[in-house]
């Protein structure tokens, strides 16, 4: 039977050690919250506390952590999130990983913060949660399976009530860019979360809870959550844009501002964006809205393609599968979403590295019949990459390390070793300089200033100046660092400010909380990181973008600019407290209380 | 920041005159008005009423347009419709001014039909729209003096609805031609907090604008940072950039294209973003 109102503070840390098939429970320790919060923040912290440095991401040395935090199931919206955090096979940074759906919901009803899975099993196996009851299953039956039959078989093997979270053939056979697919569309799609499942043989994790998660303080985030749903309903990004057209609705913005990213970023406009936007999506393939668990923005879409109804496609899944390797077929890139999202591969790491390789063959390095522009067999390459196979054998690497292979780093658009998403550098400084610091590599969603240099959210800060833009990169990656421990979607950054955030975290956990407060805690888990990956050997050279953003595009609205991060990235070091050489300083980590290590 | 959050608040007319409002967005723009403790709500004259009900326990302040958006009716008319809404219950009165006749040089019957208006308004204060991106720096100024004489209480830049939304160029030659004795409101096109803080810095004490709630709520991301408010491009602030000759008569509109020949900043501009 349920408990009643349980809060984070008393949900478990459940330790899943596959090696000995063990299933040990812990409290969380009370300094954590106060220090950390949860989801990423937790993982974050236990992961540098537990893991040796040097240790290879597939080896059972590694941890995966999957992690709810104090907003999960509680009347927040867009509280169904989870994270996963590890150390990552693809850049060989710390990691985290993070999808929406239903998931999230189950765990943190089954009293669950966060589950840490150890060792690696011998044969595959899944994790069945069902409440209290926790084990750890036999999935030889599902293994080699994609990941919407898994799905279906799990739930037929344990709960129609349950969620399940799961790899398909690219995590088993532990590729760069496999996936980790929860409701069999939403994806942990980055950084090869789905491979370090593989590495441990564990195909699923299938949650079940009826616990009612509680909060410290429900008159107070009752007040708040008023306010934040009012302030979604009011903004044109969360009331208008999103539910409408979905993320798809930014393919046709940042095209007219020259940075859709075009033919593997040798371009910034795409001739056939129309074809490839939101308000197409909308007029031809978007059957409905998909919301993920307490979310009243729904962004997701549920379209039909190749005469079958599928998830997506998202933004920047049209985009990698799209424009970044000169495909206009709107229809054929939701089928190649799809397939990815069976496959349990990542969209925007597959997407730009099979427009890497389109270019090493444009550029004579290469001699494959991809081309740009052309769906030629590349469903079929999709299929080689999960099951490594062909081309597929190095493509499933990445593209720093495929680019590599053929003698062409330079072409590999990445940030150590992570694949650039859909916006080129050129066009918005500060972006780029978050791209350039991110602790886990190319990422848009570290420090997300398209809001602030695109979409004038909060307000419209000029995208080509350098000024001020370090200040702004370090607000929205601690802010983020925040949002992702508490654990919301990105997308309540467009309605809510660092005071909204600060309110709804203090009386979720009942800790004196303001927006300095939750601050502070967000640069707490950033410098954390940083040190992970300072431990890892990354250096300040490691902060940088590929050479080709020191080129300007010849056309378009941000031709004429270069990726300015030499003159940005000397005031990001200082404003960040780290000395010349980006290494968080004593003075710094003591400040966050972080122990020095000696 | 330069001003609190409230200070700000307390700066703004929370703004709906489009033809399509219903009572029921009436109603919101009252209810939000006192959360946020606005100046006002500006809105058309059929809804006065209704919102002199609903804000009677406030000091959220009802203003009301008149003779809006063209300017281009009787001076009685205008009269009549101050009396009305004034009468209704309208605390301020939002005239447009007759911009047809100052373009033409008729500046008795401006500044008459500033003064019927003003005659007709008893308590309530008025306020009136130059709409200036009909007008070039000269005729505004022109158009400034006559609303002091004619014992006007604000001059505001725009309705809206016209070619240009507010400037702080307008702003501010507004300011330096009416002193300190009048206010001047700034509105049309106003939509980030950046944006009312330098229309305020050029000397507006009054902002329209029917994104109210989206200005106070991003700024308060302000305490977090001080480079919200770096310089943009001179353009982007330039009424000179906004001119629109489908929009403007040809020698208003030429005359802001010619300023940017002798503009300091004119090595900016190059491109259009």
């Amino acid at each position: 039977m349920s408990d009643t109102s349980q809060q984070y503070s008393k949900a478990e840390l459940l330790y899943v050690s596959l090696s000995d098939r063990t299933v040990t429970r812990k409290p969380i320790p009370k300094d954590l919250i106060r220090e950390f919060l949860g989801g990423r923040g937790l993982g974050v912290k236990l992961l540098y506390d537990n893991l040796a440095p040097g240790i290879d991401p597939l080896s059972p040395d590694n941890w995966i952590i999957f992690a709810v935090g104090p907003s999960t199931s509680t009347s927040v919206p867009t509280g169904g999130r989870f994270v996963v955090i590890t150390k990552s096979p693809a850049t060989g940074t710390i990691f985290d990983s993070h999808a929406g759906g239903y998931f999230g919901n189950q765990l943190r009803r089954a009293g669950i913060a966060a589950v840490i899975v150890t060792g690696a099993s011998d044969s595959p196996v899944y994790l069945w949660i069902n409440d209290d009851q926790v084990e750890i299953r036999d999935a030889s039956k599902v293994w080699g399976m994609n990941t919407g039959v898994t799905t279906d078989e799990l739930i037929k093997a344990t709960d129609d009530r349950a969620q399940v979270a799961c790899i398909g053939p690219a995590g088993e056979n532990m590729i760069n860019l496999a996936a980790i697919i929860t409701d069999k569309h939403r994806a942990a799609g980055r950084g090869g979360v789905g491979a370090v499942m593989g590495s441990k043989k564990l195909k699923a994790i299938v949650a079940k809870g009826t616990k009612s998660p509680g909060v410290e303080e429900p008159e107070k985030l009752r007040l708040a959550v008023e306010r934040a749903r009012r302030l979604i309903k009011k903004n044109g990004v969360t009331d208008k844009s999103l539910p409408v057209y979905g993320t798809p609705v930014l393919v046709s913005v940042v095209n007219e501002l020259g940075m859709l990213p075009t033919h593997n970023f040798q371009e910034g406009t795409f001739n056939d964006a129309d074809g490839v936007s939101g308000e197409k999506l909308l007029e031809r393939l978007a059957r409905k809205n998909y919301s993920c668990y307490g979310c009243p923005i729904g962004c997701g879409r549920m379209s039909h393609a190749g005469g079958k109804d599928v998830g997506g496609p998202e933004f920047e899944s049209i985009w990698s599968l799209g424009p970044q390797c000169g495909i206009n077929d709107l229809e054929w890139i939701a089928i190649a979403n799809d397939k990815c999202n069976l496959l349990g591969i990542d969209t925007i790491s597959v997407g730009s590295t099979i427009g890497c390789a389109m270019e090493l063959v444009q550029r004579g390095k290469l001699e494959h019949s991809l081309k740009f522009g052309d769906t030629t067999g590349i469903l079929e390459l999709i299929e080689d990459i999960a099951y490594v196979r062909g081309l597929g054998v190095h493509l499933g690497k990445g593209s720093k390390i495929f680019a590599e292979h053929y003698g062409a780093p330079e072409l590999a658009m990445q940030v150590k070793g992570l694949e650039i998403p859909a916006y080129d550098p050129r066009g918005v400084q500060g972006h780029a300089l978050g791209y350039a610091t991110s602790n886990r590599g190319g990422c848009h969603l570290r420090s997300y200033l398209i809001g602030p240099e695109v979409m004038g959210s909060p307000v419209l800060v000029d995208r080509d100046t350098t000024q001020g833009k370090a200040d702004l990169v370090i607000l929205y990656q601690n802010l983020s660092a925040a949002m992702d421990s508490m654990v919301v979607c990105r997308f309540t950054n467009f309605a809510w400010s660092v005071d909204d955030y600060a309110d709804i975290v203090a009386a979720g956990t009942g800790l004196p909380i303001d927006g300095k407060e939750l601050l502070k805690i967000g640069s707490r888990i950033w410098n954390l990181e940083r040190l992970f990956n300072i431990r890892e050997g990354f250096t300040k050279s490691d902060d940088s973008l590929p050479p080709r953003f020191s080129t300007p595009l010849s056309e378009g609205a941000s031709r004429n600019r270069v990726a300015q991060i030499d003159v940005m990235l000397p005031e990001y070091y200082s404003l960040r407290g780290w000395d010349k050489d980006g290494n968080p300083t004593p003075k710094l980590l003591k400040e966050l209380n972080i122990p020095i290590e000696r | 920041m330069p001003l609190t959050v409230e200070e700000l608040a307390q700066t703004i007319d929370h703004t709906v005159l489009k033809p399509e409002t219903t009572r029921s967005k009436v109603k919101q723009l009252c209810e939000e008005a006192m959360d946020y403790n606005f100046a006002a709500v500006c809105i058309n004259a059929v809804h006065v009423e209704y919102a002199v009900e609903l804000l009677k326990n406030s000091s959220v302040k009802v203003c009301c347009v008149i003779g809006f958006p063209l300017g281009a009716t009787l001076s009685s008319v205008k009269a009549m419709e101050t009396r009305e809404v004034v009468a209704l219950g309208a605390h301020e009165a939002d005239m447009v001014m007759n911009i047809g006749a100052l373009r033409d040089g008729n500046f008795d019957l401006v500044k008459s039909d500033v003064e019927a208006v003003v005659a007709a308004s008893g308590d309530a204060h008025v306020k009136v729209i130059l709409e200036t991106g009909l007008l070039t720096d000269d005729q505004m100024i022109k158009a400034c003096l006559l609303c002091k004489d004619a014992g006007a209480d604000f001059v505001k830049t725009s309705t809206g609805f016209g070619p240009m939304g507010a400037t702080p160029h307008d702003v501010k030659i507004m300011r330096e031609t009416v002193g300190k004795e009048m206010g001047v409101k700034a509105a049309g096109g106003i939509r980030t907090f950046k944006e009312a803080l330098r229309l305020i810095d050029a000397g507006a004490n009054r902002i329209g604008t029917s994104s109210g709630i989206g200005i106070i709520e991003d700024y308060r991301w302000a305490q977090y940072s001080d480079s919200w408010m770096q310089p943009d491009k001179p353009c982007w602030t330039c009424p000179s950039r906004m001119a629109n000759i489908a929009k403007q008569p040809k020698d208003v509109y030429l005359w802001y294209k010619q300023r940017c020949l002798t503009c300091p900043d004119k090595e900016h501009n190059v491109f259009t973003d």
